[in-house]
């Protein structure tokens, strides 16, 4: 067993570390959370410097740790360009991946992913967004919540009924992914202000009315929209571990230089704050040793949906955790520095890509059914 | 509980719901607007402590505590505001004998703010500093580097950066020009009117608990998921029950105690750690509603963390709560 990453993903790690520190000033930190504003020229600085390299997994999750380490809500702007495109790649014909995943991949397009609904959360099955099949077209109605990049993005892989379930018990079926343009007639969107954190990427409600989809928009076979969304969360969840590792290691970095100085400056730190320290660096590196066995079964193409259920739902609430202890050790000086800003981002980690409850339903269920580990 | 306080928390809530609950959000927004002071002024809450030859309504510990406790399940911003003035500005004013400034204080023609750290260098000298404030107003008290606590006035320079919480009093790092300073009492009085306070504080705690707690229960009434009610899960049902539970308890010692220093150090310990838990289960189980302003619980959140930064010196108090317990000097290393 060998815990050191290769020289290659190390030097990655660098190049992506020092383009963050570079890119992520305070002050545009501040700027963008302040007016929540989406900092898309650092979208294409990230892809023209090539911070953003998909033809590896491995670099993806590391330079999404190293990106949110310095500022959660660019680190996350930076790379979520791009949400959702893993459901292409896998399922999407020749036709989609050229007419849309190419331009993303450009930097010329912005996409998103529709699945979570006003009244839906967790309970993705029980969706309500429909598509009608009319001859060789989809007629869309229906509505998205919480979605990333919802009033920026050009186009969306969204998940919707395209028939009622059968049978009724079972309504993971009869669902679909449709690729949905936001230049389609029918289609709108209204941006979602005053979040809590990760105020520079950008949220909407999506609104469907009458959108009429292509059928060559449809992803892979019609009904299999479910299986494809869970296959894409066991992926999604890595990256998200990654995001809540790059804050608890932030707020780690932020609450030792806080003691250092402390001590710089003759100032005797207890032990209780120093074993607060240690629990939060424990904490760290126990979560990054999970995300690392996640990635490593699904980089090898054999995901284990406990595992990494269980890397993500103790990432995020490690992020909260590390943010959280790092504002108890600092005190005053915490509350307008930016680790206030890597606290308010925290909270988000144990909520999207499946709450904290979803991954402990997901690691009991497979614990029960004896599919648990190994 | 009394009956005299009991029928002060109904009142104060029935001051909240028809001055604080519409305006909250913009509270956080925008700082506390002038018909909020109005109306604490009016209702007799600034001074309410105090001894009526201060001009104060001369109130005993638990009912001033029910005031503190009530108005922080609507605006935590608002109920430290009254808990900094009664417990902190007051109290060293007129220690100090600036009677005349305590009374417009008390009638609401002069605003002080608290500034923390030491920036007294040179007392009685104009100056410019930068520090963290609560309520940056023209007049702010702040300890200096020689021991002493001071009077500053000057005038500050706004700030575009929000503080993580009790955003209704502008907390943030501030320019301050110094035009005049006034030493009115030494760092040991502050200090000593902080740890006295602890039941006030503790007050702000549960009240803000209680705010969250009530949103969460509210909540996964009708928050359905897999066709049943949140309530329904027993997960949930089971940590709300438990923490409304832990939060009754504590209301209960609030307000029966006899005001003890060390119980009321101990309660507030524990108010303090209880307010971040329940604050965090609060949002959690609002889901992504919970994450924005408009829901009115993320406020909680913030604020339970940025209350524990302005009141509970996670070292400082736990050792005086030791050593009060030890009898000597102890969990120094």
């Amino acid at each position: 067993m060998d815990f050191d990453l290769s020289p290659e993903l190390e030097d990655y790690r660098k190049k992506v570390r020092e383009f963050a520190l570079k890119e992520f000033r305070e002050d545009i930190a501040q700027k963008h959370d302040l007016e929540e504003k989406y900092p898309d020229d650092l979208r294409l600085k990230a892809l023209e410097n090539g911070i953003i390299d998909f033809t590896n997994p491995w670099k993806t999750m590391l330079g999404i740790e190293e990106m949110c380490r310095v500022d959660p809500g660019l680190g996350i702007s930076a790379t979520v360009p791009y949400f959702g495109a893993e459901i292409l790649l896998l399922h999407g014909s020749d036709y989609l991946k050229e007419k849309y995943l190419s331009k993303v991949a450009a930097g010329q397009k912005i996409m998103g992913l529709g699945v979570t609904e006003p009244g839906g959360g967790s309970d993705v099955a029980g969706l309500k967004t429909n598509a009608k099949k009319d001859g060789n077209r989809y007629i869309l109605n229906g509505s998205k919540m919480f979605i990333t990049n919802g009033s920026i993005g050009d186009f969306f892989v969204t998940l919707v009924r395209t028939a009622d379930p059968d049978p009724p018990s079972k309504r993971h079926r009869g669902l679909s992914v449709l690729v949905v343009e936001s230049a389609f007639k029918g289609f709108s969107s209204s941006k979602l202000k005053g979040k809590l954190g990760v105020r520079a990427t950008n949220t909407a409600e999506l609104i469907f009315n009458n959108v009429e989809i292509p059928q060559e928009n449809l992803v892979g076979e019609e009904g299999k929209g479910f299986y494809y969304v869970m296959e894409f969360f066991n992926i999604s969840r890595v990256f998200v571990a990654a995001q809540s590792l790059g804050i608890a290691q932030g707020a780690l970095d932020m609450a030792t230089e806080f003691l250092m100085e402390q001590e710089k400056n003759g100032i005797s730190v207890s032990e209780e704050l120093k074993f607060k320290l240690s629990e939060m660096a424990t904490r760290t590196e126990a979560a990054r040793l999970l995300m690392y066995k996640a990635a490593s079964y699904l980089f090898n193409y054999k995901p284990n949906p406990t595992i990494t259920s269980m890397a993500k739902g103790y990432a995020s609430e490690t992020a909260a955790f590390c943010a959280e202890t790092a504002m108890e050790i600092t005190g005053m000086t915490g509350l307008s520095t930016k680790l206030e800003r890597f606290f308010r981002d925290s909270k988000i980690m144990e909520i999207w890509e499946g709450t904290s409850e979803v991954e402990k339903i997901v690691i009991s269920r497979m614990i029960l059914k004896g599919d648990g580990n190994e | 509980m009394n009956d005299q306080v009991q029928m002060l928390l109904d009142n104060v809530k029935q001051f909240c719901e028809q001055n604080i609950r519409d305006i909250a959000l913009n509270i956080e927004r925008n700082r506390i607007p002038d018909q909020i002071f109005s109306a604490l002024r009016e209702q007799g809450f600034i001074g309410a402590n105090l001894p009526s030859s201060s001009g104060g309504a001369d109130l005993d510990r638990a009912s001033y505590d029910a005031i503190l406790f009530q108005i922080a399940e609507y605006s935590p911003s608002v109920a430290y505001y009254v808990y900094m003035n009664n417990s902190i500005i007051l109290p060293l004013l007129l220690k100090a004998g600036k009677k005349e400034l305590a009374a417009d204080i008390i009638s609401g023609k002069e605003r002080v703010g608290l500034s923390a750290g030491n920036i007294l260098e040179g007392v009685g000298i104009k100056t410019t500093f930068q520090e963290t404030a609560i309520f940056p107003s023209n007049f702010m008290i702040s300890a200096g580097s020689d021991g002493s606590i001071a009077l500053l006035k000057g005038t500050f320079e706004e700030s575009g950066r929000k503080s993580l919480g009790l955003r209704g009093l502008g907390i943030g790092i501030r320019s301050f020009s110094v035009e005049k300073t006034e030493k009115i009492g030494r760092k040991e009085d502050m200090e000593k009117i902080f740890v006295d306070s602890s039941w006030e504080q503790a007050a702000i705690f549960l009240g803000l608990s209680q705010g969250a707690i009530e949103k969460a229960v509210e909540y996964t009434k009708v928050r359905k998921t897999f066709n049943f009610p949140l309530k329904d899960y027993s997960p949930v049902a089971f940590r709300l029950s438990e923490l409304k539970s832990d939060l009754e308890m504590m209301k209960f010692y609030l307000f029966s105690e006899d005001g003890d220093r060390e119980k009321g150090l101990m309660l507030k310990t524990r108010a303090a750690d209880f307010s971040r838990k329940a604050t965090k289960y609060a949002l959690q189980y609002h889901g992504g509603y919970g994450y924005l302003e408009d829901f009115g619980v993320e406020k909680f959140y913030r604020d339970s963390v940025a209350l524990n930064a302005v009141m509970f010196r996670t070292d400082v108090d736990r050792r005086i709560l030791a050593e009060s317990i030890y009898k000597s000097k102890t969990g120094y290393l």
